[in-house]
């Protein structure tokens, strides 16, 4: 008979059975999200780490050239250069465009679907619509209607290139992206707006409260988590603009560097026929960083107390 | 039973036939690739592909087309050391490319397969070399030509200019008359591969953008935009100048032989007519032109080079020029009729591309949009671009 010893009521080879039964459930659970970190490992760690290594060499085409030494050359190169200035210059003025318009428009479609409205499963999916067609074919098509003689000028009038003209082209793109986004954004408030406990409502309309006050008062606070979680995805999201920019310029970032965003900038150098792949990473690691501030910033003043 | 027996023998003896027939014809399969310039071509290079292929059993040739964005596609597979075999070199990447050891230098094989050059127009083969070593062929060029659309040419009782001086006048006569409804004389694009060739008719050139011609050059171009003489594409509702010729809402435009078959597929009532470029203080115009080149990774160099030397040689560019896609970069293939005013610019024309090709020309285009449209001023632009090209 094996010896063993109490404690608290409980036996040791009883509490060497619980703390295996343990390892087992974190065994099971470790083994069902290896291959996902693996995944993820593979294509997101690994690209990352090795984007920093060569950003720290000239990397062109076929590597460094033979000799060359590790340094911050490219970093001092990007961080001087006034195109990437520019660049964040264009994704900065976009970013606050877009999100405060996509959070308006969204909440706006939110409200109107969890409204008892007619047709309402009908709207929802019309509303959503525009974010899952294919934004290059969306961008074609609005490289049309906003052409000099296109739907657009016909409406309102006028001769404008709206995407061709630099002081309109990044807001061109700020309403067509936010067109096409606002349907996202409206489910992520539908599910916010139907998580908000009616008996609020209920005291609100027994104070007599009218309809914007308890919008403004009451859903508008109410619905913070949710804020945070828009400003952040979709912010980040705008961030990282490139498809349209590439689409609308021909992937110039023209007209005069109106459209130029900093992953435009990052493809341009790795991939522009100078294959300058070091400075290119070094480029998109700034980037990175920076983008990672801007989230921990977010997340200490909009996400105070909330959690993703 | 006999009768079985002789059944297997025949059957036996075709299936050696067959097998012996095999082994001794063992092909080698080579990548070709390039862009499209419009179903026409692609079909046409096919078309080429499969004669080669039947003149040379031992080689197939796979030949494809990379959409979108080229030198992107082109620079992922250089760095993966993947590419095709035999693929398409813009002389604007020409330098760039050699320069970074993607491209296989030919002249061991020019040696040793006693490859003519000579019949190759100098200027343009010089694109593709660096020092003395070839990197490519040229398969075709343009330079560009003047269009004009005759009728509205006819409104004015003009003749086609020859001079600056002769198109402004040209231009305002039709302004007067309001000849071209809802758009402008003159279409020019905001593009450094227009405008340099009116650089080079005031005597400047790539290698000084800062001198007194190159900056009386531009002020000429821009000049006939904020005169309201010309206009650039996307104001006239098209993207390039030849959908504004073809619209009818330009009607003179500065556009290579590629305008040709476009014009006549897309816009065939539209009646224009090609004129000798324009000149100023000389004559002065750009080669636009595209070589087939080898992959210094290529693991099938031997029939890489019978295929370019082939689409490369008299025969295969007198099939490529025969539709009238593209001009001969050889002396010994002709044209088909009505290419004179291309082909008689081959005395004036300088290669298209110059230094640090793929970052300069970015900014030398944005930096004149920001000119056309106020946003910086000539000389601003001119120290840009001359930092861009040559560092300084």
């Amino acid at each position: 008979m094996a010896a063993t010893a109490t404690t608290g009521g409980v036996t040791r080879s009883a509490r060497g059975t619980l703390f295996g039964a343990r390892i087992r459930e974190a065994g099971w659970g470790y083994a069902f999200v290896a291959v996902p970190m693996a995944v993820f490992g593979v294509f997101f760690v690994y690209p990352l780490g090795y984007a920093i290594y060569i950003s720290l060499y000239n990397w062109g085409i076929f590597g460094p050239p033979a000799g060359s030494k590790a340094g911050f050359g490219n970093y001092h190169q990007v961080l001087s250069d006034p195109i990437f200035h520019t660049a964040i210059k264009n994704i900065l003025e976009y970013t606050v465009g877009v999100v405060p318009l996509e959070m308006a428009l969204g909440l706006s479609l939110a409200l109107i679907v969890n409204a008892k409205i007619r047709a309402r499963t009908f709207f929802r999916a019309a509303f959503y619509f525009p974010s899952i067609a294919s934004s290059v074919a969306i961008t074609t098509i609005a490289i049309y209607m906003l052409s000099s003689d296109g739907l657009f000028n016909r409406v309102v009038g006028g001769h404008r290139p709206w995407f061709s003209t630099p002081s309109t082209a990044i807001w061109s793109i700020v309403g067509l992206n936010a067109w096409t986004t606002a349907g996202t954004v409206m489910i992520f408030y539908l599910a916010a707006l139907q998580s908000i406990p009616t008996d609020v409502y209920e005291a609100a309309a027994v104070d007599g409260t009218s309809g914007f006050r308890t919008f403004w008062k009451i859903t508008f606070p109410l619905l913070r988590p949710a804020h945070f979680f828009v400003i952040v995805l979709f912010g980040t999201g705008a961030l990282k603009l490139f498809d349209q920019a590439f689409i609308v310029s021909g992937g110039s970032g023209g007209p005069a560097y109106a459209t130029y965003t900093p992953v435009l900038y990052v493809y341009r150098t790795g991939l522009g026929g100078n294959g300058q792949f070091g400075l290119a990473a070094a480029a998109g690691t700034i980037f990175f960083v920076a983008i990672f501030i801007l989230t921990l910033g977010t997340r200490f003043t909009v996400g105070r107390g909330q959690s993703l | 039973m006999r009768k079985v027996l002789a059944l297997l023998a025949v059957l036996a003896a075709v299936a050696a036939v067959v097998a012996s027939a095999q082994a001794g014809t063992k092909t080698t399969t080579i990548s070709l690739a390039g862009w499209s310039a419009g179903a026409d071509e692609d079909t046409l290079l096919q078309q080429i592909v499969n004669k080669f292929e039947a003149t040379h059993p031992s080689i197939k040739v796979d030949y494809s087309v990379i959409n979108g964005d080229y030198t992107s596609a082109m620079t992922a597979r250089f760095a993966a050391h993947n590419p095709p075999d035999v693929f398409y070199v813009d002389s604007s990447l020409a330098s760039t490319w050699a320069t970074q050891g993607v491209l296989q230098p030919l002249n061991s094989y020019i040696k040793s397969s006693h490859y003519n050059t000579s019949k190759f127009f100098p200027s343009l083969l010089n694109t593709f070399k660096v020092g003395s070593t070839v990197y490519g062929f040229p398969k075709d060029w343009s330079p560009l030509a003047m269009e004009i659309n005759t009728g509205m040419l006819g409104e004015v009782h003009a003749k086609a200019p020859k001079t600056w001086a002769e198109l402004r006048s040209v231009a305002q006569k039709m302004v007067a008359q309001n000849v071209v409804s809802g758009g402008k004389p003159i279409c020019l694009s905001a593009d450094w591969a227009r405008m340099l060739a009116f650089v080079y008719q005031d005597g400047g050139s790539i290698s000084n953008l800062q001198s007194p011609a190159v900056s009386n050059a531009v002020n000429f171009y821009v000049g006939l935009i904020k005169d309201g003489l010309a206009q650039t594409p996307d104001n006239l509702d098209s993207d390039w100048c030849g959908t504004a010729l073809g619209k009818q809402k330009a009607a003179i435009i500065f556009e290579g032989n590629w305008l040709l078959p476009f014009m006549s597929s897309t816009y065939p009532k539209t009646q224009y007519g090609v004129f000798p470029m324009i000149k100023n203080k000389t004559g002065g115009n750009l080669a636009f032109t595209v070589s087939y080149s080898m992959a210094k990774d290529s693991k099938n160099k031997p029939a890489a080079w019978t295929l370019l030397s082939w689409l490369t040689g008299q025969q295969g560019q007198k099939l490529w020029v025969s539709k009238g896609l593209a001009l001969p970069s050889r002396s010994d293939v002709k044209a088909i009729g009505g290419r004179a005013n291309f082909l008689n610019a081959a005395k004036y024309a300088h290669g298209w591309g110059f230094k640090n090709f793929s970052t300069a020309y970015t900014i030398m285009n944005n930096d004149l949009t920001a000119v056309i449209k106020g946003g910086k001023t000539v000389a601003q632009m001119l120290s840009d671009a001359q930092s861009a090209v040559h560092g300084s």
